[in-house]
């Protein structure tokens, strides 16, 4: 495997610089920084040339140019970076450390989401070939793929941001939207557990049912007010999560892991409880530690009660206990929305920049504030890759369950949740992985699109900004950054190929 | 049940040609199956024209294609459209749409189209020929980059594919540096340096870039196609390699290439309305779908159709072109048949 | 195994230009002509072992439709059979004859929309009336299923072992331990060398022999009542193929089981099982013991396949059965095979021939004429070519 990395490293290195020679040209050339100066009637107008000359170091000839630039970026390599200056003479380098972290916030947030959206609604399709949820997901995903990403953001600034913080203000659920929504689901419910007649009819009925109901609870104690999840939902809740884990891992017969995670959800509210306190205003670090924790006691209680079952245990008790904890932190966080709807004037759902000006708050509020700011961006992106990824998704699977083997775990007499999880899924993930590495430049992409829609001061900005004079220290910048990201990401992306499919590993 | 060899043929076999009957007479006599004789072109026709929804898009995207370039006209032939797309105008109603489709009966105005039925801009220029050229200058620049990247693509990636060797090594080497780019990245620097020079030029240069996926993915089907044991046979008999290419590979990836140019056009759509929009792409005078989009996104709370309308269309062709393909994709190569349950 | 007389050409000595004269072939490949005063070599299904009594597996008038865009295929149209233990039971077809499709009827394994008629019994149980989990306990533990192609057959991503521990655990509670045991157990079993090592291979490091080998391995784990083995060897070497067969009669021993074998092979079929069964079209067409049936056969169609057949000393023109088998969707009147009957009249081409007995109760043959195939001192002559009458 070491070799194998090292070599990649060794040539993704030397395709990077050949990538960063082909772009400073091409930004070098595409225009004179100088040009608007120079047509302009400004008296200080030579004192400005002389000094965009200096920043920019335009007296030199281009490849030269070049060659400092790149000595100086190669210090990066020993922890002595020199970006150059902007054409305003700013340093490059604390530019991009500044717009660097709310673009890979963005990035990493929109990224992950699609991909496990995307192959979830895949494979799902997949499973549920030729229904009417197939065709419908498959023309949704058909119409994402054709939407502008600009076009749709600012769609979704008029009417997820600036209509929804209105009706946030008098929340209220009308009877149409509810039995709409009831029905939505139902239909999605039945479509996705098939079986027989009855079987889809119960679904049907179960999932509208039930959305039925919670919205008409929502809608009458005024929740949307004063969000948050009391002590019922929460145990509702974390049962349901410790079914599902369960569901995905082993099957009921034998009742040993659904024990274990059952315990592992009891865990979880009673500490959602004791943690209280703590709870009130952590850092990050305390909430990554905790989450480490509940790992930890998710896994030592599979391991325990896991008995002949012990890796299956251990596995669904994990996810229970990461489920667990993401409904406590959004239990913590939805209780938050009240004051710091407060604080930002009712402007839950931001439209403009990655954060609120000179926000103070506590963890919860500046936490909701920064995913106030992240939503629209991301869903804007994530629309585009989604689609990708369901269909690539469907297809991979589609073709994995036809395969020969899939015939031979069924006749072993395997359940078909373990063909279609271990058997299947697996499989049809390895391809997947590929296509993750050719997603992230178009998520760039994208990033660029919405930060410019929504007025983020991040890389896309920079970027924008400079191509325009054209600055190509600030360009070069960005794109030192962004390409390495694709590079650490197709390497990534080749190494969980190599671990997926063992046919790679030993070549 | 293994899997089956695609194996290049002229002919195919239809397996829907009903049996007439056996013929009396011996056991040598006429076998009582009729066999139909196809070329594989007629087999993907017949299938392409079966896919409801790629025969759909092909019907709106010839309409749309068909309206915009005759309302206005183009290239100095005039349109049949009275307003065109650059004299100011008095603006009328705040420029207001003209367009009413809801019926009478239900309480709207009727149908009419009105003199502006797509409303006017700032300065009272008639949105609908805005949009018509917007349009036009969209489709032209999305045809071109898809045809000049699926021609640099497909060379590169035979050539890389056949000859193996150094050549391969330099030119996916090559290509792998144009995918380290972000596509919008390389797209806006060319842009921002051609984009003064007209709308055709940035489609060529824009076609440069969009070349990477094609480049690969032919590149694969050759690699494959080349220890085939046809290819085999025709090097045995002394063909060249250029006709052994040309001949006997290529008409085997005309499925992939074309399902990937049609692909290509669709993004090219998306990738010049997003550069119009950020700023690097079509500039003015000239129009885009991008261009009206970006110029008017501020006007979307008080003059939406301003916005709403060069959208749409931008939908309504990436949607169609992607359908296209799609049945493109399916005919070339048609999966498990549909079981009525 | 009658087939026409192989006459060398009369200028060459001993044999033809294809090698030494028939006598000298070793005997699995032999041909002789009761008229030449040779005894009939006992086949080599006596080595197969006698067989039960209890009756096993149980298939009658199974049917089985597939709904497409074009129409209803109907790909079996009313097979019957029984299965005793440790019998062999041998189904010979072309490609499309519905050997496969009424195997996989057996296993539970046709896709939903399958429509299936008929009744399968296992053991007295009828397998189409059970629940989806009934089918699912008798499958891979008391009905198993070995396929054609081991490479493809087998999760690439997955260690053989622990493939073959699953096999166990799916049906049993039991420690990854002892699954693990059982596993080598079992490739020790069907003669896998250094079984512990293995067990944490990849399918991909075995070569094609080893890799039906622990196919058998992944069948046999649960001590199963029945195990069809669809095509086992059609994508091995001829060599690896005896090994293959071999072990699978061995294993078939070790636990009283049943198999049923499915293959386009004669030769495979005729070394090996008890019974013949024919299958054309989607329904049986001749059944019988293997000697009965290569021996005498009763249908034109068998006649004709046995007559195919090219034999080391022959130096004639090939003898295939002319046409193609029929389109299951748009099937002629009358037999199915009357296009191609060098037999058939108006009656075979109006009225379908039922599955009857011929001889002996025990040989039942689907064709109006059986009794013209029984007179005849050999039924392949039928099918010989006009070139080859005139010699």
């Amino acid at each position: 495997m070491l070799p194998f990395i090292v070599r990649r490293l060794f040539i993704s290195f030397f395709v990077l610089l050949s990538a960063t020679f082909i772009v400073y040209v091409l930004v070098a050339s595409a225009g004179d920084p100088r040009a608007a100066l120079q047509e302009s009637t400004d008296p200080g107008k030579a004192n400005k040339i002389a000094i965009l000359t200096r920043n920019l170091s335009l007296d030199v000839p281009v490849i030269p140019r070049y060659l400092a630039w790149l000595k100086g970026a190669l210090g990066c390599l020993i922890g002595q970076c020199d970006l150059g200056n902007t054409a305003t003479g700013a340093d490059v380098g604390s530019q991009l450390t500044t717009a660097m972290g709310s673009t890979l916030r963005l990035v990493l947030f929109a990224t992950v989401t699609a991909i496990v959206l995307g192959v979830t609604v895949g494979m799902i399709t997949a499973l549920r070939q030729y229904s009417g949820l197939d065709y419908s997901v498959t023309f949704l995903a058909f119409l994402f793929f054709s939407l502008p990403v600009f076009w749709i953001a600012v769609l979704m600034k008029q009417f997820l941001a600036i209509k929804f913080n209105e009706w946030l203000k008098s929340p209220s659920i009308s009877l149409a939207i509810t039995v709409v929504v009831a029905v939505l689901v139902g239909l999605a419910a039945m479509a996705i557990l098939g079986g027989d007649r009855r079987r889809k009819l119960l679904a049907f009925a179960g999932g509208a049912a039930a959305v039925a109901v919670i919205l008409t609870y929502l809608n009458l104690t005024d929740w949307f007010s004063e969000p948050g999840i009391g002590v019922v939902a929460m145990i509702v809740m974390s049962a349901i999560t410790a079914v599902a884990c369960t569901a995905l891992f082993a099957d009921f017969r034998v009742r040993t892991v659904l024990y274990a995670t059952l315990v592992t959800a009891l865990v979880g509210v009673i500490s959602y409880f004791a943690l209280d306190p703590i709870l009130a205003d952590p850092t990050l670090l305390l909430i990554l530690g905790l989450l480490v924790v509940a790992l930890v006691v998710g896994a030592s209680i599979g391991a325990g009660m896991g008995g002949l079952f012990r890796s299956q245990a251990i596995k669904a008790c994990m996810l229970t206990a990461f489920g667990c904890s993401a409904l406590v932190f959004s239990s913590h966080l939805l209780n938050a929305v009240p004051a710091y709807s407060a604080k930002v004037n009712g402007v839950v759902i931001a439209t403009i920049g990655s954060s609120t000006p000179n926000f103070t708050g506590n963890f919860w509020e500046t936490t909701l504030d920064q995913l106030g700011h992240l939503i629209l961006p991301t869903i804007a992106i994530v629309l585009i890759s989604l689609a990708a990824y369901t269909r690539y998704t469907r297809a991979s699977m589609l073709e994995v369950m036809n395969a020969d083997y899939i015939r031979t775990a069924r006749a072993k007499g395997l359940t078909e949740r373990t063909v279609v999880v271990r058997h299947g899924f697996r499989n049809a993930l390895i391809p997947i992985t590929t296509l993750m590495a050719i997603d992230f430049g178009s998520v760039i992409g994208g990033a660029i699109i919405t930060e410019t829609v929504f007025g983020w001061s991040g890389m896309g900005k920079l970027f924008n900004d400079a191509l325009k004079i054209p600055d190509p220290n600030a360009v070069m910048g960005f794109f030192l950054v962004t390409g390495t990201a694709i590079v650490i990401f197709n390497m990534i992306a080749d190494i969980a190929y190599g671990f997926l499919d063992p046919r790679i590993r030993l070549s | 049940m293994s899997t089956e060899e695609k194996v290049p043929t002229d002919k195919a076999v239809d397996p829907q040609a009903p049996a007439p009957g056996s013929a009396p007479g011996s056991a040598t006599a006429a076998q009582g199956l009729a066999i139909v004789a196809r070329t594989q072109g007629q087999l993907v026709r017949r299938r392409f024209f079966r896919h409801r929804a790629a025969m759909i898009s092909l019907t709106i995207l010839f309409l749309v294609i068909i309206l915009a370039y005759t309302s206005i006209g183009f290239a100095g032939i005039p349109g049949w459209w009275i307003w065109n797309y650059y004299t100011p105008g008095k603006v009328v109603n705040r420029g207001a749409p003209t367009l009413s489709l809801w019926p009478t009966f239900l309480g709207g105005s009727g149908f009419s189209i009105g003199e502006h039925p797509f409303g006017q801009d700032d300065l009272g220029r008639d949105y609908f020929a805005l949009t018509m050229r917007g349009a036009q200058i969209s489709i032209m620049i999305a045809f071109v980059v898809g045809i000049v990247s699926t021609l640099i693509g497909v060379t590169i990636g035979a050539l890389a594919g056949y000859y193996r060797g150094w050549v391969e090594s330099g030119l996916m080497r090559f290509t792998d540096v144009m995918i380290t780019i972000p596509i919008l990245v390389i797209a806006a620097v060319l842009g921002q340096k051609f984009g003064g020079a007209g709308p055709l030029v940035l489609a060529i240069v824009v076609g440069l870039v969009l070349w990477t996926g094609l480049a690969r993915l032919v590149r694969g089907e050759f690699l494959s196609l080349r220890e085939k044991e046809f290819v085999e046979a025709a090097r045995a008999l002394g063909a060249k390699p250029n006709r052994i290419i040309f001949k006997h590979i290529l008409p085997n990836t005309v499925g992939v290439i074309t399902v990937s140019a049609t692909l290509a056009i669709a993004s090219a759509i998306l990738l010049e309305t997003a550069l119009s929009y950020l700023g690097f792409g079509v500039r003015a005078p000239d129009t885009s779908l991008g261009l009206l989009v970006s110029t008017y996104q501020n006007a979307f709370a008080t003059r939406p159709w301003l916005f709403w309308w060069p959208g749409l269309f931008i939908i309504t062709i990436a949607l169609s072109v992607n359908f296209i393909g799609d049945g493109l994709r399916d005919a070339y190569d048609p999966r498990q048949n549909r079981v009525r349950a | 195994m009658t087939v026409p007389p192989t006459t060398p050409p009369d200028d060459v000595p001993g044999g033809s230009i294809y090698g030494p004269a028939t006598e000298e072939i070793p005997e699995l490949f032999q041909v002789y002509e009761p008229s030449e005063g040779v005894e009939l070599t006992p086949s080599r299904t006596s080595s197969v072992g006698p067989t039960g009594t209890t009756e096993v597996l149980k298939v009658e008038n199974l049917t089985v439709g597939f709904p497409t865009e074009d129409g209803l295929v109907r790909a079996v149209r009313g097979v019957s059979y029984t299965l005793h233990e440790r019998e062999v039971l041998g189904i010979v077809g072309e490609s499309g004859s519905g050997k496969s499709v009424s195997s996989m009827a057996v296993m539970g394994l046709l896709p939903k929309s399958a429509r299936i008629t008929g009744n399968i019994s296992f053991r007295g149980q009828n397998i189409l009336s059970m629940s989806k989990n009934e089918q699912r306990s008798l499958r891979g533990r008391k009905i198993a299923m070995i396929f054609q192609d081991p490479m493809t057959a087998m999760n690439p991503v997955y260690t053989i072992g622990f493939q073959l521990a699953e096999a166990v655990l799916s049906h049993e509670v039991m420690s990854k331990k002892a699954a693990m045991a059982r596993a080598e157990e079992m490739l020790n079993l069907v003669g896998i060398p250094q079984p512990k090592a293995r067990l944490n291979s990849y399918p991909h490091e075995f070569s094609g022999g080893m890799r039906q080998r622990a196919m058998i391995a992944m069948a046999v784990i649960n001590n199963p009542d029945v195990i069809i083995a669809d095509e086992p060897t059609t994508a091995l070497d001829v060599t690896v193929q005896a090994q293959i067969l071999e072990k699978l009669i061995e294993v078939k021993d070790a636990f009283n089981a049943a198999i049923v074998l499915i293959t386009h092979d004669l030769g495979v079929v005729a070394g090996m099982a008890h019974r013949t069964l024919v299958m054309y079209a989607g329904r049986p067409v001749e059944l019988g013991t293997t000697e009965e049936v290569f021996y005498n056969p009763r249908m034109p169609y068998t006649a004709g396949l046995l007559g195919s057949i090219p034999s080391a000393g022959d130096t004639g023109r090939l003898r295939p059965i002319t046409g193609a088998p029929p389109s299951l969707i748009n099937l002629p009147d009358g037999c199915p095979f009357s296009p191609r009957c060098p037999l058939a009249d108006d009656k075979c081409r109006t009225v379908e021939p039922e599955l009857l007995p011929t001889d002996t109760i025990d040989h039942l043959a689907a064709c109006h004429h059986w009794d013209r195939l029984a007179a005849a001192p050999d039924p392949t002559a039928f099918f010989r070519t006009e070139s080859e009458a005139h010699r």
